[in-house]
């Protein structure tokens, strides 16, 4: 076999793995730490001549190791398909020539965590709202009503133009609104680009280990003011993927 | 509205972790990282938003859809939103169309080692 290490991230050198943790890549291969000075980083030895990782089932791994990693101690994670060449590549390669940077990083993330809030427009109540307030949209659907697609193809692309256009105007306003309501209560906040077209807010929050409950009081109270227009979400505690420094 | 449980993002759906980890996080340098990635199970695409044809014609049948119902209904009822949410989830046109996207949202997380204890901590520090 020819073994690789595939690094999860970087986290301070006092900490442990427990033993018999699992990583990525069939067979998995035990989770460890390659140490070099302050800092260490979360490896798993994987066969490079095994074929491609990138099963559900090794993301789900890559990120729950992470995330249960930070909710114990700082942590750097990395994007998912990091592998080097072994042990000794990650040491002088990775953890040597960034120790200074990655120290610093953790410490800054002491203490905490990260969460993202993902807004979600409720489809009929948004196209509603389109319609009373856009005359052309109006037209549009009486020109597009009963008749057959192909005839009115320009009309309905049009119209989906529209509504298109429409969110992304009501996105901005809403991605607005989420993060004055949150982010008096984080260390940081960072927007993400929406995924979905509906996506009505897509925000990860940096917050305090001891604001947790009060952050998820308040995106509760958030999502009860908004429920018949954007179903929210809140995932977390995460590992701060948003909130790493710039490789 | 639904806030996860504390202690884990164990229920998260599968398109949460794509738009995480593939999107975010600490890159090695190219020269330096071996090239065994390969994601072949997933439709990354279906994570982007592109304002495409197909979102298009996609919104403005929905749109005609609307009417349709709107017109079932007498005006008066307009107000009375509140029974008809979540009865367009499924819709089997909207189904049909996000497949892919919705598909990738309803995939669980499976919550198999969410009970275990941490795995990485801090070592206790003898020397302290």
């Amino acid at each position: 076999m020819a073994a690789a290490s595939y690094v999860y991230g970087i986290v301070p050198a006092d900490v442990e793995v427990a033993p018999g943790t699992l990583g990525v890549g069939e067979p998995p291969g035990e989770v460890s730490l390659v140490t070099f000075g302050k800092i260490a980083a979360l490896v798993s030895e994987v066969d490079v001549e095994r074929g491609p990782l990138g099963r559900m089932e090794d993301l789900r791994t890559h990120q729950r190791l992470l995330d249960e990693t930070a909710a114990e101690v700082p942590v750097l994670p990395f994007r998912f398909g990091a592998v080097m060449t072994g042990p000794g590549a990650v040491a002088d390669e990775l953890l040597a020539p960034h120790h200074d940077e990655f120290a610093s990083a953790l410490d800054k993330l002491e203490g905490r965590i990260e969460y993202v809030v993902k807004g979600r427009y409720v489809e009929r109540e948004i196209l509603r709202e389109i319609l009373a307030e856009n005359e052309e949209a109006a037209r549009l659907r009486e020109a597009i009503r009963g008749r057959d697609e192909a005839v009115t193809r320009n009309e309905r692309m049009r119209l989906g133009e529209i509504v298109e256009q429409a969110i992304s105007a009501k996105r901005e306003e809403d991605t607005r609104e989420v993060i004055d309501a949150l982010a008096p209560l984080c260390v940081a906040v960072s927007e993400r680009e929406p995924t979905h077209e509906r996506d009505a807010a897509y925000v990860a929050l940096l917050v305090e280990d001891e604001r947790q409950d009060d952050l998820r009081r308040a995106v509760e109270e958030l999502g009860e003011r908004v429920r018949d227009r954007i179903e929210v979400r809140l995932l977390g505690p995460l590992a701060p993927y948003d909130f790493t420094p710039p490789e | 509205m639904t806030v996860q449980p504390a202690g884990g993002p164990a229920s998260s759906g599968l398109a949460d972790v794509i738009d995480t980890i593939l999107d975010k996080g600490l890159v090695i340098d190219a020269y330096a990282r071996v090239s065994l990635i390969g994601i072949e199970v997933l439709a990354v695409e279906a994570r982007v938003v592109v304002s495409s044809v197909d979102t298009y014609l996609r919104f403005a049948e929905a749109m005609s859809h609307l009417e349709e119902e709107m017109e079932e209904r007498a005006p008066a009822e307009q107000v009375e939103r509140e029974p008809l949410r979540g009865e367009i989830e499924r819709e089997p046109q909207e189904r049909e169309l996000t497949g892919t996207a919705e598909e990738l949202q309803a995939e669980e997380l499976r919550p198999e080692q969410a009970e275990e204890r941490a795995r990485v901590r801090r070592r206790r520090r003898e020397e302290d």
